[in-house]
């Protein structure tokens, strides 16, 4: 190339950069201004978007769900304002930790491991895992703990630990025998209909929802009395006793009854 | 947990696993991703109509759909017509239909770069034209197609990590499950990606080498090879 050209090139770059700069700046001042005028905070909240009842993206595109009503419940209630991300779940955490979210309001299990990097609101949900098998398999929940199956998870879920701490850690279960890279449990549950995965394990309400119409059978519960909590990151204090106000002030309205009752969901 | 701890103890096992399911993927579809793409080729230049036809269909629909989105029909699509293929082997079929098609077209191009004289000399000579294909052009076609073919295998190497969406645990598997479990998402792809570009350049040396081994005085240029100037 000669110089000439490579002149013109640096030129172009430093105006588009030039212009660019000029960009962003112009776009922020009004976000900004618009937020002092409302004065209402936009909270981004991360979800699952394939999490039902407790998250989900209904056929039109919008966030539905028990947890996605709670958070537009208390963000009315505390005045503020929300809006649902849907996320690949094996990265919300860090998407948190990175300023992508500012809180995980989707049935996430509290875990000491995820206390480690974020803050918890106080529980408001008591799960425990299920376990699946094919309807013609006759494999039992004993078979399952045995760690004879070929057991498949959604990447990142407490089902995957549970399996890793109780199975394949005692030695009970070979390691290759967990197949936990599924990026959402659909695809699970679809690998166990064709019998490619002996066992399924996941919470059991968005488990019952993934199974609906397949010839797929819960066969047991794993006690795991797992409590679901808002995850929000440890620099946002103020957001996180927003979020425990407002959860003590939902479970006790009777909204609280009623979306149990939208979303067939029993303690 | 320390750093070191972590590193050594913890992520390096779990990434040489991995490693190896990566080095099985590479290894089993490579030579029959070569194979693959030069019976394309030849049919596509030499062969009749329809196989001509055929060749270049197949080419055409392979590399216009996502490999991600092929991979996903022959693992998760082909059981409901009674094919059920394990996720390993699917991902071998998909990767070998993937790279047999990209080399066919270096494999063509370095094909049409011979001239038509050749052939008709062989012929003379009383080869078929099936026979001055393989013991003329081919040869040859195969040293120009080089690096083209070792530009398709390195991107074999990266894009065998589209396995992991069909549950096999290779090297980029294999490290998203330490950094959702750790939540140590940078170090532990950054130790991946090292990964990567070590498997890379082994390749890029090999390949040099081997150019330089099958070199043939006056029809490539042997003296501007890299190696001469490291």
């Amino acid at each position: 190339m000669n110089h000439k050209g490579l002149g013109l090139v640096l030129v172009l770059i430093m105006a588009v950069t030039v212009a660019f700069a000029g960009c962003t700046s112009s776009e922020q001042t009004p976000a900004e201004e618009q937020v002092i005028i409302e004065e209402t905070t936009v909270y981004t909240v991360g979800i699952d978007g394939e999490y039902p009842p407790y998250a989900f993206i209904d056929s039109e595109g919008n966030a539905q769900g028990f947890d996605v009503e709670s958070a537009r419940w208390i963000a009315e209630q505390q005045g503020f304002e929300v809006k649902f991300q849907p996320m690949a779940w094996d990265s919300i955490i860090p998407s948190l930790m990175n300023n992508k979210i500012d809180m995980v309001y989707a049935g996430m299990t509290i875990t000491d491991e995820r206390k480690e990097k974020v803050d918890f609101s106080i529980p408001y949900w008591v799960v425990n895992q299920s376990v699946a098998v094919h309807e013609d398999s006759g494999y039992t929940l004993e078979d399952f703990k045995s760690g004879s199956l070929v057991v498949g998870a959604q990447s990142g879920t407490t089902g995957q630990i549970w399996v890793e701490e109780n199975l394949i850690d005692t030695g009970l279960m070979p390691k290759e025998n967990l197949k936990a890279s599924y990026s959402n449990f659909p695809l699970v549950a679809e690998d166990l209909k064709i019998q490619r995965i002996d066992a399924a394990i996941y919470d059991k309400p968005p488990m019952l929802d993934a199974i609906a119409g397949k010839p797929i059978v819960i066969v047991g519960e794993i006690n795991t009395g797992e409590e679901y909590g808002v995850a929000i990151r440890k620099d946002d204090p103020e957001l996180l006793a927003m979020m425990n106000e407002g959860i003590t002030a939902l479970m006790a309205d009777p909204y609280w009854e009623e979306l149990k009752t939208k979303y067939e969901m029993t303690e | 947990m320390d750093q070191a701890e972590f590193l050594f103890q913890i992520l390096l096992p779990v990434l040489m696993e991995g490693m190896i399911v990566t080095i099985k993927l590479i290894v089993f579809t490579a030579p029959f991703g070569l194979i693959l793409g030069i019976l394309v080729a030849v049919g596509r230049v030499y062969g009749s109509k329809p196989i001509s036809l055929l060749c270049k269909g197949a080419v055409g629909f392979i590399k216009g759909t996502p490999l991600l989105l092929m991979l996903f029909i022959l693992y998760f699509g082909l059981p409901s017509i009674g094919i059920t293929l394990s996720a390993f082997v699917a991902s071998l079929v998909g990767f070998i239909m993937c790279n047999g098609a990209y080399n066919s077209e270096y494999i063509r191009g370095a094909i049409s770069s011979i001239k038509e004289g050749q052939i008709i000399a062989a012929q003379a000579l009383g080869m078929t034209r099936m026979q001055a294909v393989r013991h003329i052009i081919l040869p040859q076609a195969l040293i120009r197609a080089i690096p083209g073919l070792s530009n398709e295998f390195i991107y074999l190497i990266k894009y065998s990590s589209l396995a992991y969406m069909l549950t096999v645990i290779e090297l980029t598997g294999a490290g998203k499950m330490v950094a959702t479990k750790y939540f140590e998402f940078t170090e532990v792809f950054m130790i991946v990606g090292i990964g990567y570009l070590i498997l890379v350049t082994i390749t890029t040396i090999a390949v040099m080498l081997i150019e330089r081994k099958v070199a043939v005085p006056g029809m490539t240029q042997s003296g501007r090879n890299m190696l001469d100037i490291l």
